[in-house]
């Protein structure tokens, strides 16, 4: 299925075919999910109504990882197999990926204020995350720096895998120091420790932010394979 | 293999001597960054003996950043880098090579400049020796990192801001070992415990520097 769908021309058709689709549950869900963050869950015994913030900034949160996680494989697709899809879809999640690197840390200062009472603190996984952002940032602009957009993406595809350092000491950070930031309430080998009727919207926002990043990684993979074929037929014309 | 590595390391010092302006440049700009922070912490000798270790952190780091230019750019700009390669040498060797050279170069500058510093800074015989070899174990790992964004960049134009962009997120967690502090310490015991992290870090950078400057030396000469 993967490499079928490693054709530029047959990836176009499967997103075409499942985008609307992606477009229909994600609507669904974020209506679903801001209903049930406003009105169905309750307000946290300490924190209050600022705990809702934590309905958007912990999908970003992981999203923020699991796409640096997949630009790194695809990285590694891309260097191995020479994919040049696998550089398309590197390039289409950078800057989905920074946008919610970057919504993580902003959500996570207003969180911030009311709860620690600082908008920034020099901890470790506020810190890590804050370099995730500038590895994005860094891969970015190096695959743009380059006339030829395939060399460009074989340099960030470099960055990317040797930036992977980053992800466990972000991932594990809370757990290795004592941070500010609390320890991962939800966790793979044991049950949350989080409220059920907290879970459940979390649950339900995580999904929609997936099929509304799906949906954008899509038509960027889209637009990026068109550009691509435009550039080449403009090179043939000039030559 | 060694022989082979003797001889570009022959190479690489020859043409280093031959460039003695880098050690001049690389000094006076460790001064003048020393002299700048000065100034902006102010002249209390307190207060910058409590910040030497990040302020001469920060120059080196700098410092490398800039100087590790002149080590790559000008054989990539003769073509002696491609040669390097149709002739045979590996990448590895190559970039190892000049890792040593550099390495060499620039801790000569040091022997002075550090106690200089110590005059300036105010540190005692202790913190001086710490600093010193503080340098020596901290600064190849510097120096694989910032080799490998000097090859990152060799083929952009406007190199040197994107430089600093792409490797500034690497050289923190150098940085937060380096500069950090330990509670119980003072300054009349040598902290052994930092001078062991700062050669696992060069152990763990070592083959990952390696692994990608041999990729992009290779996607350099595509």
């Amino acid at each position: 299925m993967i490499f079928k769908l490693a054709n530029p021309n047959r990836f176009i058709r499967f997103s075409d075919r499942i985008s609307p689709y992606l477009s229909y549950l994600f609507i669904l869900l974020i209506l679903y999910g801001l209903f049930l963050c406003f009105f169905k869950s309750p307000p946290d015994y300490l924190q209050g109504e600022t705990v809702r913030i934590m309905y958007i900034h912990v999908p970003c949160a992981w999203f923020s990882l699991m796409f640096y996680s997949s630009i790194a494989i695809c990285s590694f697709f891309s260097l191995i197999f020479k994919h040049t899809l696998a550089d398309i879809i590197s390039r289409a999640l950078a800057p989905l990926g920074a946008s919610l690197t970057l919504a993580t840390l902003i959500t996570g200062s207003i969180w911030g204020k009311p709860t620690w009472g600082t908008w920034w603190v020099w901890d470790a996984r506020l810190t890590s995350e804050l370099v995730l952002l500038f590895l994005y940032i860094g891969i970015i602009i190096l695959s743009n720096s380059f006339e030829n957009k395939t060399k460009g993406d074989k340099y960030a595809a470099i960055l990317s895998l040797v930036g992977i350092v980053n992800l466990p000491i972000i991932k594990w950070s809370v757990d290795w120091w004592n941070t500010l930031h609390q320890p991962a309430s939800i966790s793979k080998f044991s049950s949350p420790s989080i409220d059920p009727s907290m879970l459940t919207p979390l649950i339900v926002m995580t999904f929609a932010l997936l099929f509304f990043s799906l949906q954008v990684t899509l038509i960027r993979i889209k637009s990026e394979i068109l550009q691509r074929k435009i550039d080449i037929i403009r090179s043939t014309e000039l030559s | 293999m060694i022989d082979i590595f003797v001889k570009l390391l022959k190479r690489e010092i020859k043409l280093s001597i031959v460039n003695i302006s880098i050690i001049i440049s690389y000094s006076s700009f460790f001064l003048m960054s020393l002299l700048i922070f000065t100034f902006g912490i102010g002249p209390d000798i307190g207060k910058l003996n409590e910040l030497y270790s990040p302020i001469i952190w920060l120059i080196m780091l700098f410092s490398i950043i800039l100087i590790s230019e002149n080590f790559l750019m000008h054989d990539y700009r003769d073509g002696s880098l491609r040669e390097l390669q149709y002739l045979g040498y590996s990448e590895e060797l190559i970039i190892f090579s000049k890792t040593v050279v550099m390495f060499l170069i620039l801790i000569i500058p040091h022997f002075f400049l550090i106690p200089v510093c110590s005059i300036f800074l105010n540190l005692n015989s202790i913190e001086l020796v710490s600093l010193s070899i503080n340098v020596i174990l901290g600064s190849p790992s510097l120096i694989l990192i910032s080799i490998i964004s000097n090859l990152l960049t060799i083929q952009v134009r406007q190199s040197k801001v994107l430089q600093f962009v792409i490797i500034m997120p690497f050289y923190i967690p150098l940085i937060i070992f380096t500069t950090a502090s330990n509670p119980n310490d003072s300054s009349e015991f040598i902290d052994l415990n930092k001078f062991l992290i700062l050669i696992g870090f060069f152990l763990i950078i070592l083959p990952i520097a390696l692994f990608s400057g041999k990729m992009i030396l290779k996607e350099v000469n595509k």
